[in-house]
């Protein structure tokens, strides 16, 4: 430190107590913001340009991404645990003694989790009450409601007995289109591009569906031939048979057609992922076939989850086994364009949520919600259990805590003290987001606590206190998990810094 | 099949390759014509160009264009004004709504008036013969686009803008960009544009070649390579004369590694790769910027420099956008790539071609016999012995001038040139009397159409068509431009190999792979850059050493 103050005289410092208020006040800033607007936090990292803000903002991505979901918590808890020590260290009390007080209220946090946390089996109702949960904290409630039933339909349709539940495999598809109750869940896949010949069919019932992987296109023949033929005649005698060959790929998918539909009663949808051409759109259209070129690549793998059948890299062994089936094929135009479901699959293992909204903000408001309801549902089929939520776990864990203190020695009690208040930032920051009063609920969900014994959590359309899980309000085990974990580290570590420098190349300068 | 559109698809990586892109793009648009009843051009704009159709039923002609860039729009919004259906209230907020509005960002002259012309048909503006003086005025691109950009046409990069804090300024940086979100949506962007193609005859790049977006360039054409195999990846990299910034060398050094850098991957990735700059050289204390005779510009400014390295973009990609017997992009790469390899090539360009108004093409060139007319667009001086391995001439714009000398017959011509029938064989004799082997050679009478904003950059000795006549301002000017592959490179790349090994990078640059790459893939970049240089060294008199040899 000594040395790059000698280096850089302009080095600002600050050291002890004035760190730890740069710090503290730092971490209130953002619990704030956060506080009143907790959807700013998708966007919130990038833009944090204090030190402290940005280090607290971090944890909360990595919270998000390790749990996806408990990120604005995560803010609020840090910010309260610093506010609550910075009372006692203004008293004299040494940070370092907070810190293990907060330690040591952790451990007992995790056990008073482990005690409340309710084991029982997920039914699609437990998993739509978690949804709703994590749902309703980020939109407003008749969309939370509309996409609590499609996210919870979404994982239950792709998870498996005793494998892990791979999300990429629900598909958010976004269209800007009508409003936001529009949005959907697609068994099936929607692609964002259609059918490039006017003959093809806009729509398909009962459709064999050929994935594959096979350029259906005239490439590039010009420049490998341009070395061999010496006249205008054999040049076109070179292209010729270069085509040829397209087109005998194209004449086996058409063979495959009119092996398994021999009548035309049923339809048949090309699906590739390479390019064709206008030559091969038009062979394939006279034969009645729907074809889509280049569809992405991550679609590939979607697709045959979906539908089924196997994705072909060659059209030299088609088999009718190659086939998937889809029950309905058909394109929706919107100016310029085009999207193509593929939906009333049997037994998808690969589903799509359709995001509508009338512009880009709400459907990336919707989409955050959406992937972050999923994840809730993810973790809870996973952790097969869960919490009491709407601030009756923190209250019940604050109780816990004051009973706990008698236990530790000396004067970390202090900091088990700050914990156990600064948890309490949960139910208030509700209460006083629903318009009630942050201090008069509290107390009341206290007395209610301690005289029923029951897990009361505030009812944000009364501002009574109710019993949580009753209510159908159910939050992440691991989410909770977490969360004490990551506030209690950071918290620890923000208040144990007893110097802060600036000394940056832009200081040297300025 | 020479009446098909071959699509080409354009990416723009980076602040300078905007700068030359707007001004390409505005070049482009001069020349559009709007009138169904005019004959179509020689060069077909839906090579470039492509139709759309907004929800209320509009249709658009909007650039295949893939933008990106660090956050500098200023006046232009992300999504264009084009398909903005104008209902933009959002349903989620009930109750009462408090706007907070950012005062707009003041507009130039020239946007002002653009915005008045906006409901008319965009070519008004060639009527309207004001001169802008927009040099104070231009701080970014956005501030003198004339065309409409698609929606999905410009992504921005949010993690790094143009502040001394968060400068995206080493290769790294660059590199581990294009990954997550940014990649998903750089996929689907280029998937938008490239599945509504029938005949995709590849991607040109323009890429700064100078700051942290040689990184995100390479890993651009790599994922363009693997993704569109057999496509051409033309790719240009474009460096500007200097940088507003100021300069330390430590900065110096930073954009020296992003060129090596830069170079060695793109060029490994594209089928054929090209420096296009203004700089006197890559290298560590380069030259003065070339003068070029009949332009009066200021290399410091981009809103200059980048519209002479634009009108040189216009000549040079005028071969694969033709009408009639173009020839398509890789064929161009293949036809300098002598021994099949992929390569790095050097542009030269006369901008603007010298002719006296209403002179010949004979008179024009047999007026310059001691030198070639074209000043080094990529920082590569001429070998001066004349030697080169392949060319790719291209001169455009001697619409309505004589490309031939009309002698009355009998009379013997002057020089040989004035003996020629067509223009092709004046041209073709003109250069084989510097180089040894023919080039291949491209004759466009269009020539390039200038309409403000372009900035009046040429001297007073130019002509409205830009041939040689006093009279401003200059409405179109004639480009003479060349592609080449010759030992003259050797020099140049080892340069360059010099400058960039000639310091010790862990104490001369610390930072600079703390982002990746790692050294040793830095020091094998180096060795590559090496060979590389040695393809090109002249053993054998005119014959490309074999890859045997290394």
């Amino acid at each position: 430190m000594a040395a790059v103050k000698a280096l850089n005289p302009k080095a600002e410092v600050a050291r002890a107590q004035a760190a730890l208020a740069v710090n503290i006040s730092a971490a209130r800033g953002l619990q704030d913001v956060l506080r009143m607007l907790p959807e700013l936090f998708h966007w919130l990292p990038s833009q944090i340009q204090h030190p402290t803000a940005s280090l607290i903002a971090k944890v909360a991505t990595a919270q998000d991404d390790i749990t996806g979901d408990g990120t604005t918590s995560n803010v609020l808890i840090i910010g309260e645990l610093l506010k609550q020590a910075d009372l006692y260290v203004s008293e004299g009390l040494h940070p370092r003694i907070i810190a293990e007080g907060f330690e040591a209220a952790k451990e007992k946090a995790l056990a008073v989790l482990e005690e409340v946390k309710v084991t029982q089996e997920m039914d699609r109702e437990t998993l739509i009450n978690v949804a709703r949960t994590s749902l309703r904290t980020k939109v407003h409630t008749e969309l939370a409601d509309l996409l609590t039933e499609a996210v919870v339909d979404a994982v239950l349709a792709i998870s498996k007995p005793n494998e892990p539940i791979d999300l990429y495999m629900v598909e958010i598809m976004e269209m800007k289109h009508k409003t936001d109750s529009d949005t959907q869940l697609i068994r099936g896949l929607v692609m964002d591009h259609g059918a490039r010949h006017p003959d093809m069919k806009k729509r398909v019932e009962d459709a064999y569906v050929l994935t594959c992987n096979v350029s259906l296109e005239y490439e590039k023949t010009e420049v490998n031939s341009g070395f061999f033929y010496k006249s205008a005649g054999e040049r076109e005698k070179l292209v010729a048979a270069e085509r040829k060959f397209i087109e005998d790929r194209v004449q086996k998918i058409i063979a495959l057609k009119k092996k398994v539909c021999p009548s035309d009663e049923k339809g048949f949808v090309v699906i590739n992922q390479k390019g064709i051409d206008p030559f091969s759109l038009d062979a394939l259209a006279k034969e009645g076939i729907v074809a889509l070129r280049r569809a992405k690549r991550r679609n590939m793998e979607r697709l045959t989850l979906a539908c089924g059948g196997i994705a072909m890299n060659s059209v030299d062994d088609l088999t009718p086994e190659c086939l998937g089936h889809a029950g309905l094929v058909y394109e929706h135009t919107l100016g310029e364009e085009k999207y193509t479901f593929i939906e009333k699959c049997e037994n998808p293992r690969s589903v799509t949520l359709l995001v509508k909204g009338p512009n880009k903000h709400t459907l990336t408001q919707i989409k955050d919600a959406v992937r972050d309801g999923l994840r809730a549902v993810k973790n809870a089929i996973e952790d097969g259990s869960v919490v009491s939520g709407a601030g009756a776990f923190e209250v019940a864990v604050a109780d816990a805590l004051v009973k706990h203190k008698p236990n530790v020695k000396g004067r970390a009690q202090l900091g088990v003290q700050a914990f156990a208040d600064a948890l309490l930032v949960i139910p208030k920051v509700l209460a006083q987001n629903s318009g009630y009063d942050p201090q008069e609920t509290l107390l009341k969900l206290q007395t209610e606590y301690k005289e029923s014994g029951q897990l009361v959590g505030v009812d944000l359309s009364t501002g009574e206190p109710m019993v949580a899980g009753e209510a159908g309000v159910w939050d992440n085990y691991s989410v909770k998990k977490q969360l004490l974990h990551s506030c209690t580290v950071i918290a620890s570590n923000i208040l144990l810094v007893d110097e802060i420098m600036r000394a940056g190349m832009s200081s040297l300068k300025g | 099949m020479s009446g098909v559109c071959r699509e080409v698809i354009t990416l723009q990586l980076g602040h300078y390759s905007n700068f030359v892109g707007t001004h390409w793009w505005n070049l482009q648009d001069a020349s559009l014509s709007y009138d169904p009843e005019s004959p179509a051009g020689e060069i077909q704009s839906d090579v470039v160009f492509r139709e759309g159709q907004t929800l209320c039923g509009h249709v658009t002609y909007t650039p295949r264009l893939i933008a990106m860039d660090l956050k500098s729009l200023r006046t232009l919004r992300q999504e264009g004004g084009l398909y903005d259906a104008g209902r933009d209230a959002s349903t989620l907020t009930e109750g009462n709504l408090t706007m907070h509005k950012e005062s707009p960002p003041e507009k130039n002259s020239f946007l002002e008036d653009l915005d008045k012309l906006d409901d008319t048909v965009n070519s008004r503006l060639t009527q309207v013969q004001k001169s802008y003086r927009l040099e104070g005025s231009v701080k970014v691109w956005s501030d003198f686009l004339r065309i409409h950009l698609h929606p999905r046409t410009i992504s921005v990069i949010h993690q790094y803008n143009h502040d001394e804090a968060h400068r995206l300024e080493a290769f790294g940086q660059g590199e581990s960009l294009l990954q997550g979100a940014l990649l998903e949506e750089l996929e689907d962007k280029l998937h938008f544009f490239v599945e509504e193609c029938d005949y995709l005859q590849g991607f040109q790049v323009v890429c700064d070649l100078a700051d942290g977006f040689a990184g995100l360039g390479s890993k651009v054409t790599e994922l363009l390579q693997d993704s569109y195999g057999g496509r051409g990846i033309l790719t240009w990299g474009v460096a500007p004369a200097s940088h507003p910034h100021s300069q330390t060398p430590l900065r110096d050094r930073y954009h020296l590694l992003n060129c090596t850098l830069g170079l060695v991957h793109m060029a490994a990735h594209s089928s054929l790769f090209c420096p296009l700059t203004l700089r006197g050289g890559l290298g560590w204390r380069p030259p003065s910027p070339p003068e070029f005779p009949h332009l009066s510009y200021d290399p410091s400014l981009w809103y200059h420099s980048s519209s002479v390295l634009a009108l040189a973009l216009d000549g040079l990609t005028a071969p694969y956008r033709l009408r009639n017997n173009s020839t398509p992009m890789w064929q161009v790469a293949d036809s300098l790539a002598v021994s099949g390899r992929k390569q790095v090539v050097a542009a030269y360009g006369a901008v603007p071609f010298p002719m006296m108004h209403g002179g010949s093409l004979p008179d024009a060139l047999s007026a310059c016999t001691d030198a070639l007319p074209w000043k080094p667009l990529s920082a590569c001086p001429e070998a001066g012995d004349g030697r080169c391995y392949g060319q790719w001439a291209t001169l455009k714009g001697l619409e309505g001038q004589n490309l031939i000398s009309c002698l009355s017959p009998g009379l013997k011509p002057p020089t040989p040139l004035h003996g020629l029938h067509s223009g092709e064989d004046v041209l073709s004799s003109y250069i084989s009397s510097f180089f040894p082997s023919a080039p291949a050679l491209q004759l466009v009478a269009t020539p390039s159409k200038l309409t403000p904003p372009f900035p009046q950059i040429f001297s007073r000795s130019l002509g409205p068509q830009g041939f040689l006549q006093p009279a401003p301002p200059v409405s179109s000017v004639p480009v003479l431009t060349s592609l080449q592959l010759g030992p003259a490179l050797d020099p140049w790349l080892s340069e360059l190999h010099r400058a960039a090994g000639a310091f010790d990078i862990r104490r001369a640059a610390p930072s600079f792979l703390s982002q990746g790459p790692e050294l040793a893939e830095y020091q094998e970049a180096l060795e590559e850059l090496r060979l590389l240089a040695r393809r090109y060294r002249d053993d054998s008199g005119g014959v490309l050493c074999s890859s045997s040899e290394e």
